[in-house]
């Protein structure tokens, strides 16, 4: 039992050392603010990094993260050049309502709707908000779920490592 | 066996995707468990297993353009509010797809919806244990650039069986892609049109005249057109669906054919956004199965337009669409003061306000089972279901002090959850206040209390009525740690006292959290669906990750 164990283990740190950052999923469906439907590849941000945040507008610590990070965006894009591309998973329910509240909220991202959720799916998020990171090889290298005040502070700092091309 | 473990969930831990012969194995692991004790109080049952637990694990298996897919969960034995049939565990979705920019396939189980869904919705929400996964096959292909058909044909996922017979055809046309000298115009035309079917054999209905049995339709059709219109600030979206005569169990096996509108006109700019929603649906259940009364095996999906209300006290009585019938009537206004105005102070000011009325049909009945059942007149409005007021300002008052103050009021007809009974009219008062006492440490408390007309009586037992208050204090570490306590106690009219303590540590995407306190008994609404969740008493945990 022990062999067996001990090989399972050996297998499975062999496959991690052969590990490789799983790429940006390019061609699941979703839709733009004004109704076009578009492919995932059209998330782009020119080898620069990206934050990819799934959100609802019904998601109180969604709305908090995506506030918070308004008011250090520009200082952040001039910094680093790093885009924020907010997906929405708001169903047929509230997906009517998500371009007045990106607009009244004031934000500048970029933002898709996900109505039938195939790109939560592709990138396995469970609840929302689930944030990712995309360095600019377009390969996912970090991710986190949960917002808490503050917590963009964290986030900016791993941004800047990226932007200046360490391994994080 | 415990160094295997730590071996299996390590990769777990990061954030890497292991590669298989080029391709990428990726997936989420989700586990929850409670060990419930007996309240009569509250009405919490005892519980023979101790530990009821729901677990799940998705494996997506990438490759270029290939993917594919398994799903395990096993409900041993099946947590409160998930219905006794999910008992069991094993494999309940597995497909392999292909898609490239303009042809995809699937077969096996997939997630589809047609415009909004009022014809054809399959759609998962795995807190709320609803799955309507097809199993079969689904087409898309683009002839050209601008037009998207997309076709599907399967049968419906009934817990761990399959049943039904559903066949779709949706084609979306976007003008300005189709059309080359409109590709940059401002104006964006967007038009669909989707004819859902569903077939089901013969069974014996008796109707209301003694000896005389139900001739039943065996292929229904459900049809529906829609636009969606965006000009600068200006937004319009429109469905309206149609369908054939239907008699069920859900209607009481009446053959009026069914019928559903819903409009949305919005207009925003920076900082200003207003958002106005009509909905009207007549006798529009679509189910595969004409005998299924449970929450299962809805082919279509007609949205509920209320706000979904987050707060404990906003959200106690959830509203639901009555697909058999009604009008509804929504408005939602976002304003931001400014910076350095005298409403705005020094950080800026925001104002949400939000109001809904959902009523049922005006409508004059012509018999029982096997007619028409009942006539009804298109703008004409029967008895009070629902309504809502809210005010939300949301105001920084120093840059550590963040307070969002809410006034609310609803009006709930327990006729919608099948009680009879008064009419509740509920006044709230919400304090939600986040202190950021450092860069790592913060505090978020919220005080709520709601006032009512609702008094409790053992008859009834809806034990949401009378006066209440609330208290919660939060305690976060980051945004690994976090600990909250939450009291909610009926203080007038009312019984219950819902204690409650959590812990939670979250790295990376794994979250894992534990509680101890007592459920109220009532409908918990994610994503828009409503349901009932039993009272429970004692410990419960969750766990879920990605990788």
């Amino acid at each position: 039992m022990k062999r067996i164990i001990l090989t399972f283990a050996a297998t499975l740190l062999f496959g991690m050392a052969m590990a490789q950052n799983a790429k940006l999923p390019e061609n699941v469906t979703i839709k733009t603010l004004d109704g076009k439907t578009v492919e995932t590849s059209v998330i782009q941000n020119d080898g620069k990094p990206m934050i990819i945040s799934f959100w609802a507008t019904w998601c109180k610590p969604c709305n908090r993260e995506l506030n918070a990070i308004k008011e250090v965006y520009e200082d952040w894009q001039a910094e680093t050049g790093v885009k924020l591309v907010a997906i929405s998973i708001d169903d047929a329910r509230s997906s009517a309502k998500v371009r007045p509240h990106v607009d009244g909220n004031g934000w500048e991202y970029e933002v898709y709707l996900d109505p039938n959720q195939d790109f939560k799916r592709a990138m396995n998020v469970v609840n929302v908000p689930h944030t990712f990171l995309v360095n600019g090889k377009g390969e996912i290298v970090w991710q986190h779920t949960a917002y808490v005040d503050g917590s963009e502070d964290e986030l900016f700092e791993l941004v800047k490592k990226l932007a200046n091309g360490e391994e994080i | 066996m415990a160094g295997a473990f730590a071996a299996f969930s390590f990769p777990f831990s990061t954030s890497e995707a292991q590669g298989i012969m080029g391709g990428h194995v990726t997936g989420n692991v989700q586990w929850d468990g409670q060990m419930s004790r007996r309240d009569s109080v509250i009405g919490a049952s005892d519980v023979p297993e101790k530990i009821l637990s729901n677990a799940r694990a998705d494996i997506l298996y990438t490759n270029g353009n290939f993917s594919a897919g398994l799903r395990y969960e096993g409900y041993l034995g099946p947590m409160l509010g998930f219905d006794s049939k999910y008992s069991g565990q094993g494999i309940a979705n597995y497909f392999v797809s292909y898609k490239t920019q303009d042809f995809a396939v699937t077969a096996g189980h997939f997630y589809e919806q047609f415009g909004n869904g009022m014809t054809l919705r399959a759609y998962e929400d795995r807190f709320l244990g609803i799955d309507n996964a097809l199993r079969g096959i689904g087409v898309m292909y683009r002839p050209f650039r601008g037009i998207t058909l997309k076709g599907v044909l399967g049968q419906q996922r009934y817990y761990w069986e399959t049943r039904g017979l559903v066949r779709g055809v949706d084609g979306e046309v976007s003008l300005n892609d189709l059309v080359e000298s409109w590709s940059e115009a401002k104006t964006r035309l967007t038009l669909g049109a989707s004819f859902v079917s569903k077939y089901e054999g013969d069974e014996t209905v008796m109707s209301d005249i003694p000896g005389y049995k139900l001739q039943l339709p065996k292929n229904v059709g459900a049809g529906a057109v829609r636009i969606d219109l965006a000009s600068g600030g200006f937004g319009l979206q429109a469905e309206y669906a149609r369908k054939g005569q239907d008699p069920s169990m859900m209607n009481n096996y009446i053959y009026k054919p069914g019928e559903a509108l819903w409009v949305s006109a919005s207009y925003s700019q920076k900082g200003l956004s207003a958002n106005i929603q009509a909905k009207r649906v007549d006798n529009m259940c679509f189910k595969s199965v004409r005998s299924e009364s449970g929450e299962m095996l809805y082919i279509n999906y007609t949205p509920a337009i209320t706000k979904q209300h987050t707060y404990a006290f906003l959200s106690m009585y959830p509203y639901a669409t009555q697909s058999t019938g009604e009008m509804g009537l929504q408005g939602d206004f976002m304003y931001k003061f400014k910076k350095e105005t005298l409403l705005g102070g020094k950080y800026g000011t925001d104002v949400h306000l939000n109001a809904s009325l959902i009523t049922g049909l005006d409508t004059t009945i012509v018999g029982g089972k096997g007619t028409d059942g009942y006539t009804s007149s298109f703008f004409g409005t029967g008895e009070t279901f629902y309504g809502d007021v809210s005010l939300e300002i949301a105001k920084k008052l120093s840059s550590k002090l963040k307070l969002t103050a809410t006034y609310g009021y609803v009006l709930f007809n327990p006729v919608v959850e099948a009680h009879a009974g008064d009419i509740h009219h509920n006044h709230v008062l919400i304090a939600d206040l986040t202190w950021k006492i450092n860069r790592k440490n913060v505090l978020r408390f919220e005080a709520e209390w709601m006032g009512s007309d609702s008094k409790y009586t053992a008859e009834v037992d809806d034990k949401r009525c009378g006066d209440w208050i609330m208290g919660l204090v939060e305690y976060n570490f980051t945004s690994s740690w976090f600990l909250s306590l939450s009291d909610q106690y009926a203080y007038n009219d009312g019984v219950g006292n819902y204690y409650n303590i959590s812990v939670g540590y979250t790295k990376g995407a794994t979250r894992l959290q534990v509680g101890y306190g007592k459920q109220r008994e009532g409908i918990i609404c994610i994503g828009g669906v409503c349901r009932n969740v039993p009272a429970s008493n004692g410990l419960t945990f969750s766990l879920t990750t990605s990788f």
